[in-house]
């Protein structure tokens, strides 16, 4: 099928979303909770870009194409939703995210600069028990990529999704840490956190 | 992508298993710092475990060996041995005067060298050149003796080629598979992820396996035969297959041969005969047969719990029977996927590293092909083929071998038999031993090269999908450590033979030269995505072998029609269970690498593993110190009880040489390749304490 992607038109084949498509095209938009080794998620909502004819912005990684589509990533209210979910997640953390971040990435390409909202960030909570994992609970943005990665990727099914609201955060096992999970130290977490809230212990003492 | 944290991002392909990830090194002041996985590793697809993600601080040990060492005093066996340090001038000196004056004395044939499946493609290549053309005998070998050597035999018998019919790939792709002996969520971890992703979308699983494995735990159905019975459990499936109608009659008519023969052997294997044999249900191996019969595509897996028998090529023959029987090869998802244990154990023997081939199987008493190599490298080369690993034990120990040279291999805590391996080793007038760490084997060496790791040195390894990959170095090696490839090219030239490479690109160029099966191979096109070989002259490589004919004259696969045979070991009043022996997540074969690293504190030892029944008779409760003896050795370790293990077997792993596990082992060798038999060991197992005890017990269950 056919569709456009900022003026431009190109063939995608069926099952496309409409990010595989803006990729193809050459073009991108920023992402967070996306990775091409896991299934689309659509947690973020970074991705948001204009369709013609929709009643307001959709995600671009969970939305499939269809013919004729017409997409517009430099869609104004998009960008701006988008940039005002990112810089309300920079505002939780108690600092701003690592330059090598995907999350320090995604920020500056918005132009995210310091946050403008004051109020409670998350408490520093750092478990570096495991040899070579290590969590930084307070850059936990709740993007999923590291439940997705063990369950989909390695398949261990150790992380899961806690707390709710402010306190959602990730843990191992029954919060035991990854010792005492079902872990395999595949690291495939590490790889794929944004934020380093999952890291590697070696990287933390460079 | 730049990277604050990072001085620099070598992509290179990881040493750990044969699954081949593809990796990308990060280094900061001289070190590596991190591991990810490539995204675009055809292999591990921006995945990869806890060996080739984080075991890498073994290459900047303090143990790592960073200057030649000598045997001080020289003479072997006088008392009081140690090892200065010496330089390399001194150091080649010694190996070129020594060796050749055992050349004089002895022949040619006095010399052998073991190259090894944990190099490159171009250090293995080397070896052989090394030992075929400087020294001038086909003594050279290499660890896949050890471990695959059987399913090279078998896949060159039944289908042309030694290699996997597919790639991993295949495994989303298609609707069911058989993995039979292998354990991949341990020992190719990534494999295994890929295996257990396609179970939870849908894919069928039959595992055969006398464990019961992480992935029998996602099979549809898991068959535990007793071990060294699986000739009976392929036969069996084969009956099944042949009386249900399952097979692929067109593809038998046209594209294969021998089915007459094999079709008359089947009738005698029905689910009833198989059972008796093999203790597994005739309901279960219908079931099996069933599930990879009727699938529209099916593949097979298998490791070393198959080929590490006496009849180990048999039972390959016997699996790729199974394939050609209902047609299930030569295409997308219909492949024959042998899970190779090390990084090159492809490579080294494609590139020749044995004592009856040149690259690409060719035989060594082959006059067309003999004079081929004579004419590129200058020299006249025998004909008479060489010894193979446990021949050169065998030949060490009756005094006709009088000089080693083994590179990047522990014989003396890996080999089987280990008291006839070091009988061997004290028999040699001289060894030299070419690694990165000092080792068990290293103990009896009169001269230790230190070279280096696959994280600093370049090249290519072929991994389990016959793929070419490029290894590039991310560090320097330590101290005074030269490359492999530096190494030999050396000492090829102070030995007298020059080889004329100044890279190992330019080793490649030659062997694309010599070799027709990988004539189109190059470093450059080899790039970031691989090649399959066979490589056409013009780079076009072959993802999927056989979709049109078999490599064999005629173009037919050829049926085995293979009695089952009982294994070389089988349990007595003696010596009631049967041990089984394999990988650990945390570890990688000898350990020299992974013992080195923080996988020490997620795993620091061996245990035996023992079904609660045979427990409760021996009076063993998990974490009691046992002894374990079998017909040629005994070894101590703990028993941890598991249900995973059926009653009658007992399981250890091998990768501590404070337990030395294969001391067990006996000479039993596969009928047709010489791989030892260390999947079958009769053993006795019993509780021992530290004290005798004083007060009588009751039992404790």
């Amino acid at each position: 099928m056919r569709v456009t992607v900022d003026g431009t038109e190109l063939e995608v084949g069926a099952g496309a979303t409409m990010l595989e498509a803006i990729r193809a095209a050459g073009t991108d938009v920023p992402t967070l909770c996306y990775d091409e080794r896991q299934a689309p998620f659509g947690a973020c909502r970074v991705c948001l870009v204009g369709v013609e004819g929709a009643p307001g912005p959709l995600p671009a990684c969970t939305t499939p194409c269809r013919d004729g589509m017409a997409i517009d990533t430099q869609d104004e209210t998009s960008r701006r939703v988008a940039t005002a979910i990112v810089e309300l997640v920079l505002s939780e953390l108690p600092s701003a995210p690592a330059p090598h971040t995907e999350l320090a990435a995604v920020a500056a390409k918005l132009n995210v600069g310091t946050p403008r909202w004051p109020g409670p960030t998350h408490p520093v909570e750092h478990d570096e028990r495991h040899p070579y994992l290590a969590f930084q609970h307070e850059l936990c943005i709740s993007c999923g990529r590291c439940v997705r990665a063990c369950d989909e990727v390695q398949g261990a099914f150790a992380l899961s999704a806690t707390g709710r609201g402010f306190g959602a955060n990730i843990a191992a096992g029954l919060d035991s840490g990854f010792l005492e999970s079902s872990c395999v130290s595949c690291g495939a977490c590490a790889d794929t956190c944004p934020t380093d809230a999952i890291t590697e212990n070696t990287l933390l003492q460079l | 992508m730049s990277d604050e944290r990072f001085d620099s991002t070598v992509s290179t392909t990881c040493g750990y298993c044969g699954v081949g990830c593809r990796l990308e090194a990060h280094t900061r002041d001289g070190r590596v710092v991190s591991i990810s996985p490539a995204h675009d590793g055809p292999a591990n697809e921006g995945h990869t475990c806890l060996k080739g993600r984080f075991a890498h601080q073994f290459t900047r040990s303090r143990q790592r060996l960073s200057t030649p060492l000598i045997r001080d005093p020289p003479l072997r066996g006088a008392g009081g041995e140690g090892f200065r340090k010496a330089s390399w001038e001194e150091a080649t000196a010694l190996i070129v005067s020594r060796l050749g004056e055992i050349k004089a004395m002895h022949g040619p044939d006095a010399i052998a060298g073991l190259a090894s499946s944990r190099a490159t493609n171009e250090d293995c290549y080397a070896m052989q050149r090394l030992i075929r053309a400087a020294i001038g005998t086909n003594n050279i070998d290499n660890c896949s003796r050890v471990c695959h050597s059987p399913t090279s035999f078998a896949m060159r018998r039944a289908f042309g080629l030694s290699g996997a019919t597919g790639s991993f790939s295949d495994v989303d792709h298609t609707d069911a598979a058989i993995l039979i002996g292998a354990n991949p969520t341990e020992a190719h971890p990534v494999v295994g992820a890929r295996i257990k992703q396609a179970t939870l979308r849908g894919m069928r699983l039959v595992t055969i396996d006398p464990r019961r494995t992480e992935l029998a735990d996602y099979s549809v159905a898991h068959l535990a035969p007793r071990p060294g019975t699986n000739a009976a459990v392929m036969l069996g499936l084969c009956h099944v297959v042949l009386r249900d109608g399952l097979t692929d009659p067109e593809f038998i008519a046209a594209r294969t041969e021998g089915f007459d023969a094999l079709e008359e052997l089947l009738g005698a294997y029905d689910p009833g005969s198989v059972e008796e044999i093999t203790g597994i249900p005739g309901e279960q191996i219908e079931q099996a047969a069933h599930i990879y019969g009727e699938a529209e595509n099916a593949c097979l897996f298998w490791g070393l719990g198959v080929t590490e028998h006496r009849y180990g090529s048999e039972v390959v023959q016997l699996i790729c029977n199974l394939a050609m029987l209902t047609g299930k090869v030569g295409r997308r998802g219909s492949a024959l996927l042998p899970l190779r244990g090390q990084n090159n154990v492809q490579g080294s023997s494609d590139m020749g590293a044995l004592p009856d081939t040149y690259s690409a199987y060719r035989p060594v008493d082959n006059e067309q092909v003999a004079e081929l190599f004579e004419q590129a490298w200058g020299v006249p080369l025998s004909r008479q083929k060489g010894l193979k690993i446990n021949e050169m034990f065998d030949a060490a120990v009756a005094g006709k071998l009088k000089a080693m040279w083994i590179f990047g291999e522990d014989v003396a805590q890996t080999d089987p038999n280990v008291a006839h391996v070091t009988h061997a080793l004290e028999s040699l007038e001289f060894l030299v031993c070419q690694e990165i760490f000092e080792n068990t084997t290293t103990a009896f060496a009169d001269v230790i090269l230190p070279a280096s790791a696959f994280l600093e040195k370049a090249g290519t390894f072929t991994n389990a999908e016959r793929r070419f990959q490029l290894v590039a170095p991310a560090i320097d090696p330590p101290g005074e450590a030269k490359t492999d490839f530096e190494i030999i090219t050396t000492l090829s030239r102070a030995l007298g033979h020059e080889m004329g490479w100044a890279t190992p690109a330019e080793a490649m160029d030659e062997i694309a030269s010599l070799t027709p099966d990988y004539a189109g191979v190059s470093h450059e096109r080899v790039g970031r995505h691989g090649l399959q070989w066979p490589v056409a002259a013009d780079g076009t490589d072959s993802p999927i072998l056989y979709e049109h004919e078999f490599s064999l004259p005629g173009g037919r696969g050829r049926f085995a029609a293979l009695p089952y045979k009982p294994p070389g070991d089988a349990a007595d009043d003696e010596f009631p269970l049967i041990l089984i022996t394999g990988r650990r997540l945390q570890h990688y074969n000898a350990g020299t690498m992974t013992r080195r690293t923080k996988n020490i504190e997620l795993q620091d030892g061996d245990w035996l593993e023992i079904n609660p029944d045979d427990a409760a008779r021996l009076w063993i409760e998990t974490g009691d110190q046992i002894s374990i003896r079998s017909r040629v050795g005994r070894i101590e370790t703990v028993a941890r009880i598991t249900d995973r293990i059926e009653p009658g077997h007992v399981f250890t792993a091998f990768h501590f040489p404070e337990v030395r596990t294969n001391l067990l082992v006996g000479s039993s060798v596969d009928v047709n390749t010489g791989c030892p038999e260390y999947k079958v060991v009769a053993v006795d197992v019993r509780p021992i304490s530290e004290q005798a005890a004083r007060t009588p017990a009751l039992a404790a269950h």
